[in-house]
């Protein structure tokens, strides 16, 4: 176990951390529809609020006549790109990528908000008053086949230099890239020397992989509801009132020029979320139209309007060369990316692979050139889990490695993998050899090599196998603060609520802290607290739970002199409350003459040290208001230290079987493994139920999910739940778990993230290979299985 | 929470007190009054009509447009958040509601057909002691994540345990099959289901 930071790391008895089936603090109120999404809003008197949208993948709006639509009954306002008060809005919400006005007449997607806003009485008078427009647009050329935009000919489609951020600590090893060139930019790295690595090979193998873009996970499509009031409660002046844009309220006070507490936003529950931040138009355009008509104002998206990528079109070109015993000694990695359309994030390109799978590997001649290609296919808001953390470049080297030299890929894994401490660490992984063999266990694992088993059904049966760490590359700051208010501690945050139990985490960890159960923490949601419980990656929770267990230790030292302080001047029995009004005070625990060291916390009492069965309940041992507050976080956040993946402390398997038939090209998974090191499980249920969707993400993105594009329009043509098929009940195979904790992490108790860390781009892509001998590109759909067999 | 909400629904008055129109927002004290204005007024448009319909065990009057579907209604008559608009067009089961004892999809069921109907909402399962074993069950086992989708899979869970009270994992996982949960959480509802039949029919 890692000497763990901070008080109580290394604790070894748990009484609440680590229970099962505990209920959310919100549950109830989602499981019975009382929880309120954006979308859900309707108040008295509300306007509606709809975008002109774009029929075609690029072009411009070069006219505009809006006076038969302002003539439909029922029409309250509309804006146009030119307005004073359109062209003064900045919006500050997480989107990267060149600055760019709020609203202009540039379409560069099919679909993209553009030009005209309309506010009426209802969506369907707004649709009506869109249709009314006369405009006159101007159709540009295209880009959603980013081979053809690649191209030098190709049509320029934005002469724009990118201007996006750089994830993390510029590597040594990034390149100047060249300048842009047409649509493409460039991202290149070179480390090591490759020419000796391909040298030092003793085989060389090259491959193509394909992975499609992957639609993000919303099921409540975005939108906001914004009034303004008179309300003296908040102070004087006007108030803004947002519902909808839940998280960025500070981003929207900014955008309106509003006071942080005369901004107010109470709602809680923002959707599935998943590394999709960015606010879209319709959650932040609201204040500004209901301040023009003086009526609260909606603005929601449709479902087809909420086909927002969370992971980037790209191909890559693969060279990889190795040892006769399987050690990587070279890898070259071309790709191909899509860009997106402007504003769209950098996640997994720009400046961006340092993050990425091969920092896991003893190998160093690593050369990564990217080509980013700007386009019309869609926009990327802020991250995606898939990539570039795990892309599954490395673990295909391993599986077709495998394959050549007749081994077990997780001993190619093991003998690529570098040590814990960094590249240069030769020792083995424990974590890592911990989980396989769990791993195999569960798996019962006997890996065979391709083609090579039929099932009694006559379906061939696949297996693959791929690791990543668990990271720890939560940078936030977090600042909590703890309660004693009556006896009861209370743990107040301003949420939201995304679909995380990350509250709940840090609620266990300070009852945990406490002696007290989870129950009685009162976890008060407040939008005006700034407690959050996420921040800079998917361990957020235990980075905060590490802060949050901080503040409890803090706020118990002062139970523990609040209760001497109380023993020692309580007044006498019979007393009145304060100025003899109230109920008498209650009797203080016998403590006299004691100090704080003799004390501790159990059962909700404060209690002898030497003798839990002495004591008194918190209630009436600590009448008095306690606080205590505790800003900071976990040492050694590795994303800002630069070492992403080249510090391997707790680890994660994944495994994955496959029954391919041949004659109809149908996949089935049989079932998925997942065998990981969290370093320490904090609340079980909600671990497995990630782990589960993460599997499931996974799932949609290697057998279901893709964008269709009409290649003459541009047209997206699948933008609906019926064509764009994410996996139902019946689709899912069962995810076998088994955790392990190691108590390596540097967050709460050892604990690091997990879930992100298993989304995989390509794990069932290689177990059907592992079946049928022949790679498939995702998604693998039976026309794709029997195309790669010849068969169609 | 779910008094809390009862206690607001019941505040809801069963018959329609005022009419608004749709269009320029004016409100009418009675149906005639706001279809002389629809006839003066917005000769072209399409008329409002009532709806009365039994809903979680009232009779309740809705002001509708003709297009409306249900879930709409609900939302935007009632004021009810549990029926969810998700797909929009009968994939994703999130506005599912129970007519007439069959689970149905609200988004796909136009308002004006309901007239004389029996629905039950996910409000009027959560305000029926009877069915919080169930509630309870979906909160233990986490069957929910960001949470928007789940009354819409609580409601077909109550579907399926109004006709078969003791159903098997199996019989779960098909008769859910129709509701899309983009969290992944779909290995939870049946855990749920099971345990809060075993309570159930214990506390029989």
């Amino acid at each position: 176990m890692a000497d763990l930071a901070g008080v109580n790391g290394q604790r070894e008895d748990f009484r609440v951390v680590g229970q099962r089936n505990v209920p959310g603090k919100l549950s109830y109120a989602l499981a019975t529809g009382v929880a309120k999404f954006g979308i859900d809003y309707v108040l008295p008197d509300m306007l509606h609020a709809k975008f002109l949208r774009s029929p075609y993948a690029h072009a411009r709006v070069a006219r505009v006549d809006t006076s038969a639509a302002r003539a439909v009954p029922g029409v309250a306002d509309i804006l146009t790109w030119e307005d004073e008060d359109i062209r003064k809005l900045r919006s500050f919400g997480e989107m990267f990528g060149a600055q760019r006005p709020y609203l202009d007449n540039l379409a560069d997607q099919e679909g993209a908000e553009v030009a005209v806003i309309v506010v009426a009485e209802s969506e369907d008078i707004c649709e009506e008053a869109l249709r009314r427009l006369d405009i006159q647009w101007e159709i540009l050329p295209h880009v959603v086949d980013l081979l053809e935009g690649r191209k030098p000919d190709a049509p320029v489609i934005r002469p724009q230099v990118r201007e996006t951020p750089q994830f993390g600590i510029r590597s040594p090893d990034q390149l100047e890239s060249p300048p842009k060139r047409g649509n493409v930019a460039y991202s290149n790295f070179d480390s090591g020397d490759i020419e000796a690595g391909f040298k030092a090979a003793d085989h060389i193998i090259e491959y193509d992989l394909y992975t499609p873009a992957f639609a993000s996970h919303m099921p409540n499509p975005s939108g906001s509801v914004a009034w303004w009031s008179d309300e003296p409660y908040f102070g004087e002046g006007k108030t803004l009132h947002i519902e909808g844009a839940v998280r960025e309220k500070h981003s929207i006070s900014f955008m309106y020029g509003m006071p942080p507490e005369k901004t107010v936003q109470e709602g809680l529950f923002m959707g599935g979320k998943y590394c999709d931040w960015g606010l879209r138009k319709s959650q932040n355009i609201t204040p500004l139209l209901a301040k023009r008509t003086g009526r609260p104002v909606r603005c929601v998206n449709t479902r087809e309007e909420t086909y927002d990528f969370i992971m980037n079109q790209r191909y890559a070109y693969m060279k990889v060369g190795f040892t006769k015993n399987g050690l990587i000694t070279a890898m070259d990695d071309f790709s191909v990316a899509d860009g997106g359309v402007w504003g769209s994030s950098s996640f997994g390109n720009v400046g961006d692979q340092t993050q990425g799978p091969y920092n896991t590997l003893k190998c160093k001649n690593v050369r990564q050139f990217m080509e980013i290609v700007d386009s019309n296919r869609g926009m990327m808001y802020v991250s995606g889990q898939h990539c570039p953390f795990n892309w599954d470049i490395v673990t295909i080297a391993i599986h077709l490695i495998a394959e050549k030299l007749d081994m077990d890929p997780i001993d190619v894994a093991r003998l690529n993998l570098h040590g814990p401490e960094s590249q240069d660490d030769i020792n083995p992984v424990h974590s890592f050899e911990a989980c396989v063999e769990t791993g195999r266990k569960m798996m019962n694992w006997d890996w065979h090599r391709a083609g090579a088993r039929k099932l009694p059904d006559g379906r061939y049966h696949g297996a693959s196998f791929r690791y990543q760490m668990c990271p720890r590359h939560s940078f936030a700051t977090y600042h909590c603060k703890l309660e004693l208010r009556q006896g009861v501690v209370h743990l107040p945050t301003q949420g939201p609520l995304f679909g995380v139990y990350s509250i709940e985490c840090n609620a266990m960890v300070v009852a945990e802290e406490l002696g007290l159960n989870y129950e009685d923490v009162c976890i008060d949601f407040d939008y005006r607290e700034n407690f959050v419980t996420f921040g800079g990656g998917s361990d957020g929770t235990t980075a905060s739970a590490w802060v949050a267990k901080e503040c409890a230790h803090i706020l118990k030292q002062r139970i523990l002199e609040a209760a001497i302080e109380y023993a020692e001047t309580a007044p006498p029995p019979g007393m009145g409350g304060g100025h003899g009004f109230g109920p008498p005070p209650p009797p203080p625990g016998p403590f006299k003459g004691l100090k704080p060291e003799d004390l501790d916390l159990a059962g909700g009492r404060v209690v002898l040290k030497a003798d839990h069965s002495v004591g008194a309940p918190l209630t009436s041992a600590v009448p008095q208001n306690l606080f205590a507050t505790y800003s900071g976080k976990p040492p050694l956040a590795v994303w800002v230290t630069g070492s992403m993946g080249k510090i391997l402390d707790t680890m994660n398997t994944a495994y994955c079987e496959v029954a391919v038939d041949t004659e109809t090209g149908e996949v089935e998974i049989l079932r998925f493994g997942v065998a990981a090191d969290p370093g320490k499980v904090l609340r079980p249920t909600s671990l497995e139920s990630q782990i589960d969707q993460v599997m499931y993400f996974s799932q949609g993105c290697q057998l279901l999910e893709d964008f269709v594009y009409d290649p003459r329009t541009g047209v997206r043509l699948n933008t609906n739940m019926f064509d764009y098929k994410k996996p139902g009940m019946l689709d899912v195979p069962p995810v076998e778990k088994d955790f392990l904790e190691t108590r390596a992490g540097n967050a709460v108790y050892g604990a690091n993230g997990i879930s992100h860390s298993l989304a995989n781009t390509h794990m069932i892509i290689i177990a059907i290979h592992n079946a049928i001998g022949v790679w498939v590109d995702p998604p693998a759909t039976p026309d794709k299985v029997l195309k790669a067999l010849g068969k169609a | 929470m779910v008094l809390l909400l009862a206690q607001e629904y019941a505040a809801v008055p069963s018959i329609l007190t005022e009419y608004r129109c749709g269009i320029c927002g004016r409100i009418f004290a009675g149906l005639p009054e706001l279809e002389e204005h629809y006839a003066a007024r917005h000769p072209e448009a399409a008329q409002p009509v009532v709806v009365a319909l039994n809903l979680n065990g009232k009779p309740r009057e809705l002001l509708v447009e003709p297009h409306w579907t249900l879930q709409r209604a609900l939302q935007f008559s009632l004021g009810l958040t549990g029926t969810k608009h998700m797909c929009d067009r009968g994939v994703c089961g999130s506005c599912t509601v129970i007519m007439d004892g069959r689970a149905v999809l609200a988004c796909t069921t136009l308002a004006c057909e309901c007239e004389g109907k029996t629905v039950q909402t996910v409000e009027g399962i959560a305000a029926d002691p009877a069915w919080k074993p169930l509630i309870d069950a979906y909160c233990r086992w986490d069957a929910m994540q960001c949470g928007y989708c789940t009354p819409g899979f609580l409601v077909s869970a109550k579907a399926l345990m109004d006709k078969n009270p003791n159903p098997t994992e199996d019989e779960c996982r098909r008769a859910l099959a129709g509701n899309i949960c983009i969290c992944g959480t779909y290995p939870r509802h049946a855990a749920a289901i099971l345990e809060a039949a075993l309570k159930m029919r214990k506390g029989a």
